[in-house]
C-alpha cells in the first residue's frame, strides 16, 4: 500500500483589522518535487507554515507519506518538533549568536546547551564540505555572503535528516546571477535526496527548474489541476 | 501740553521704563518676604503646640506670617550651620543650642529658657507587658525599643544617659531601633511596630489612644528648651516679638495645654 | 586597609553592598519572568498591567515606604499573617531592606527584559522548533542568549537604583547600625549630626561605586558582537 506523499486539505480564516483572508488548500501528489507558484498574499506562505507546524488551520488533516502531522477531525496535532521536517526560512532565520558550524548542528542537540563553536560532529562535518563551506566554519551569519547564508539554512535543515523539505522562497533574497548558479547547485543535490520537497515561489525560473509539479495558488486555493509533468532535471542539465 | 506723533520723546520712555522696573521689582520681594514674615526651626516635640500658638500670634499681630521648619534639634541645627536662612531655633535640649551658640549662629544674650518636659517610656496601648522601671526594659518580651538617634535628636542623648547612669545602655542599647525624630519613635509605638519607646510626656499625650505611658523615667537633669532669634536673622525686630511672646502667659498657657511645665 | 574609613562606613558599605546585590537577584528572577510573560501573553489588560507595575518607578519612595510599612508592619494584612504562619517579621531587618529596594527597582528591569524579548525575532524561536528542540531549550539557547544584553544593562541600573535607595528602606528598615543602616541611611544621619568627614567618605564611595555601575551598564549595551 502506498500513499501519496503529500495529502492535505486545509481551512484557515486570517483577520487582520479590516482584510479578510480565508485559506481552502487541497493537494494530493505522488510527486516527489511539487512548487507552488503564485502572487505574493495568495497564502503560500500560510500554507507552508500549516505543513511545518508553525501555525495551525481552523480544520482539515495533513498527511505526509500517510503519516498524519495534523487532523482537526480527530484531534491530532503534531507539534513542530515531532513532524521532522525541513524547513528554509525565506530570509534563512540563521541564529546569529551561533557561527556556522553551530547553525547546522543546531538542531542534532536536545539540551539546554548550544553545541561548542568547535565542536566536533561527522553529520556537520559531511554538510560543510558538500556545500563548500568548511573556510566559514567559525563564522558568525552577519559576515556570511547571501549564497553562504542560504547554505547553511540548507544544511541546517537537511543535517537532521527530515522526512520532507520545505522551502520558502529560497532565492528570492538573490540578485539574478546568484540566482541561477544556487538553483543549479540545489537541484543537484535535490537528485541525491529521496525525501518529498514542497517549494513555494512567485519565479516562475523556480518551476522550471525544480517542478515534477506544478501548483498555482491564488486567494487562498490551489487552483486548477497540476501542470504537465516538465522533463526530468537530469535530462535538463545533461 | 504738545502730542506726539510717532516716537515719544527720550524723557517720557525713561520714566516709564523706572516705573515699570520698580513695579516688576516690588512685586518679586513682595512674593520674596512680606514686612512680617519669619521661618522658625523648631524641635519636632513642639509640633502641635507651636503650630498653636502659631495661630493666637498672627491673630493677635495681624499681617505678621510664622512658617514653621519642625525636625530633630540636631538635624535643624546643621541646616543652619550650611546656611539655611532662619529667624528663631527652638530646641529641645540645652546642648543643642550650645553648639549654635558656639558656631555663632545665635547670640547668648538672646536665648531665653521657655519650657519644660519629661521622658516616658511608652508602649502600645494594648500591651500587656509589666514596665515600671528602666531595669524592666530587659525581659525577653520587648525586642525593639524606638530611641531617637542619639548623635543628633535630643529625646535619644536624655535615654542614653537614663540608661547609662542606670548601667542598662549595654544591655537595652541593643534593642535599640534609632528614629531621625521623636515623632518616628512615637510612630512605630502607636503601629506596634516596636514594644517600647522613649518620648517625651507631652507626645504620648497626642495619642492617647494609641499608646500608653508605662512609666517616667527619672533624669539627673531637668529637660529644658530653650529659645533664641538668630544672629544672621533677616527680620530681627519679628523674631525677637515671637520669642518673647513664647513667654507672654498665653503661650504659656497653650504649652501647659499641650503637657509641657514651666520654664 | 579600614585605617583610612571610619568604622560606621564599612558596616555600610557591606550592607548597601549585600542588601542592593539581593535585591538585584530578586529583580533578576521576577523582572525577566515578568518580562518574558508581558512580551508574549496577549490578554486584554495586558498593557494595563503593565502600567501597573511600572508605578514604583514613578511613586515617591516614601510613599513606597509608607505603603510597605504599612502591608508588612505587625498589623498590616500580609506582615501579621507572616508573623502568625512563620514568625517573620520584615520591619527593621536587612531582608525588609531587601523588600524595599527590590520594589522601587523592578521596573527598571522588568521593562528592560520585556523590550529585550519583544526584540528576540520571533521567526528564530520558530526554526528551533522546527529544528526539533524543547520549548524550554529554544528559551536557553535561542531567547535569553539574544536578550540577555538589554536585561543586563536594566539589571545594573537597578542596582545602582537599589544601592542608592533610601526612603522607602528607612521607613521599613529603620537605620540599625551595622543591620539596616545602609549607605544612604548612614550619610543622611552623618549630615544630620554635623559628623561630616564620615558623610564625605561615605558620599565618596557611593558615588564612586555608582560611576562604575554605570560605566559597566554602557559598556554592555546591546549591539557589540563580536566575531568568535
Amino acid at each position: 500500500m502506498s500513499h501519496p506523499r503529500f495529502d492535505l486539505h486545509i481551512r484557515q480564516q486570517l483577520r487582520t483589522g479590516e482584510r479578510h483572508f480565508e485559506l481552502n488548500a487541497r493537494l494530493q501528489t505522488d510527486c516527489q518535487r511539487v512548487v507552488i507558484h503564485g502572487p505574493s498574499g495568495a497564502g503560500k506562505s500560510l500554507l507552508l507554515k500549516a505543513i511545518a507546524g508553525i501555525s495551525t488551520p481552523d480544520a482539515g488533516f495533513i498527511r505526509l507519506d500517510g503519516l498524519s502531522l495534523f487532523d482537526s477531525d480527530s484531534g491530532i496535532r503534531l507539534s513542530p518538533q515531532q513532524r521532522q521536517l525541513g524547513y528554509l526560512f525565506q530570509d534563512y532565520a540563521l541564529f546569529p549568536h551561533l557561527n556556522v558550524r553551530q547553525n547546522i548542528g543546531f538542531g542534532l542537540r536536545q539540551g539546554w546547551r548550544n553545541p561548542g563553536r568547535r565542536h566536533a560532529s561527522t553529520d556537520v562535518d559531511y554538510w560543510l564540505e558538500a556545500f563548500g563551506l568548511q573556510q566559514q566554519a567559525c563564522q558568525l551569519p552577519a559576515t556570511l555572503s547571501g549564497g553562504q547564508r542560504q547554505r547553511t539554512a540548507l544544511a541546517r535543515a537537511l543535517v537532521a535528516r527530515p522526512r520532507a523539505l520545505l522551502l520558502d522562497e529560497p532565492f528570492s533574497a538573490m540578485d539574478p546571477a546568484l540566482r541561477s548558479q544556487l538553483r543549479t547547485e540545489l537541484s543537484t543535490l535535490l537528485q541525491t535526496l529521496s525525501i518529498p520537497m514542497l517549494l513555494i515561489t512567485h519565479d516562475m525560473e523556480d518551476v522550471h527548474h525544480f517542478a515534477q509539479q506544478a501548483l498555482c495558488m491564488q486567494g487562498g486555493q490551489l487552483c486548477g489541476s497540476p501542470v504537465a509533468t516538465l522533463p526530468d532535471l537530469q535530462a535538463s542539465l545533461a | 501740553m504738545q502730542v506726539y506723533y510717532g516716537e515719544l520723546p527720550d524723557e517720557t520712555l525713561l520714566m516709564k521704563t523706572q516705573c515699570l522696573t520698580l513695579s516688576l521689582c516690588t512685586l518679586l520681594l513682595a512674593g520674596h518676604a512680606q514686612a512680617a514674615e519669619i521661618t522658625v526651626s523648631a524641635a519636632a516635640s513642639l509640633t502641635n503646640a507651636f503650630k498653636d500658638i502659631a495661630h493666637h500670634y498672627e491673630a493677635q499681630y495681624p499681617g505678621s506670617k510664622i512658617n514653621f521648619n519642625f525636625a530633630a534639634s540636631g538635624a535643624l541645627l546643621q541646616q543652619m550651620s550650611k546656611g539655611a536662612p532662619v529667624d528663631v531655633f527652638a530646641s529641645a535640649d540645652q546642648e543643642t543650642m550650645d553648639s549654635a551658640i558656639k558656631q555663632k549662629l545665635v547670640n547668648a544674650a538672646d536665648r531665653k529658657d521657655f519650657a519644660r518636659n519629661a521622658l516616658v517610656v511608652i508602649t502600645p496601648t494594648d500591651s500587656k507587658l509589666k514596665l515600671q522601671q528602666l531595669a524592666d526594659l530587659q525581659q525577653a518580651g520587648i525586642k525593639h525599643i524606638a530611641l531617637g538617634v542619639p548623635a543628633s535628636v535630643p529625646v535619644g542623648r536624655y535615654a542614653q544617659r537614663a540608661l547609662e547612669n542606670a548601667h542598662l545602655w549595654t544591655a537595652v542599647g541593643s534593642k535599640a531601633i534609632n528614629t531621625q525624630n521623636v515623632r518616628q519613635s512615637l510612630d512605630y509605638v502607636a503601629r506596634g511596630e516596636v514594644e517600647a519607646g522613649f518620648v517625651y510626656q507631652t507626645d504620648a499625650a497626642i495619642m492617647p489612644d494609641k499608646v500608653k505611658i508605662a512609666f517616667s523615667v527619672p533624669l539627673d537633669e531637668k529637660i529644658s528648651y530653650p529659645v533664641a532669634n538668630t544672629a544672621e536673622s533677616s527680620n530681627a525686630v519679628e523674631a525677637r516679638r515671637f520669642v518673647n511672646y513664647l513667654l507672654s502667659p498665653a503661650s504659656q498657657a497653650i504649652l501647659a495645654r499641650y503637657g509641657f511645665q514651666k520654664p | 586597609m579600614t585605617s583610612w574609613l571610619p568604622e560606621p562606613s564599612w558596616s555600610a558599605l557591606l550592607l548597601s553592598l549585600k542588601v542592593a546585590g539581593c535585591a538585584t537577584l530578586l529583580n533578576l528572577l521576577l523582572g525577566s519572568a515578568v518580562g518574558l510573560f508581558l512580551a508574549r501573553a496577549r490578554f486584554p489588560g495586558r498593557d494595563l498591567l503593565d502600567t501597573l507595575l511600572t508605578l514604583p518607578m514613578v511613586m515617591p519612595p516614601t510613599v513606597l515606604g509608607y505603603y510597605l510599612l504599612t502591608l508588612l508592619g505587625r498589623r498590616g494584612p500580609l506582615g501579621a499573617w507572616l508573623l502568625d504562619r512563620f514568625g517573620i517579621n520584615l520591619i527593621f531587618t536587612w531582608q525588609g531592606a531587601v523588600i524595599a529596594a527590590s520594589v522601587v527597582a523592578f521596573p527598571l528591569v522588568f521593562k528592560p527584559a520585556r523590550a529585550a524579548f519583544e526584540g528576540v525575532d520571533g521567526q528564530l524561536e520558530q526554526a528551533g522548533r522546527v529544528l526539533g528542540i524543547s520549548e524550554a531549550a529554544i528559551f536557553f539557547r535561542i531567547t535569553l542568549p539574544l536578550a540577555w544584553r538589554g536585561i543586563l544593562a536594566g539589571l545594573l541600573l537597578a542596582f545602582a537604583r537599589a544601592l542608592g535607595e533610601f526612603g522607602a528602606t528607612l521607613m521599613v528598615a529603620g537605620s540599625i547600625p551595622g543591620k539596616t543602616q545602609t549607605l544612604s541611611v548612614a550619610i543622611y544621619e552623618a549630615v544630620q549630626a554635623g559628623q561630616d568627614d564620615n558623610a564625605n567618605a561615605l558620599v565618596l564611595i557611593t558615588s564612586a561605586v555608582c560611576v562604575g555601575v554605570l560605566l559597566l551598564a554602557g559598556r554592555l549595551s546591546p549591539g557589540r558582537l563580536q566575531e568568535r
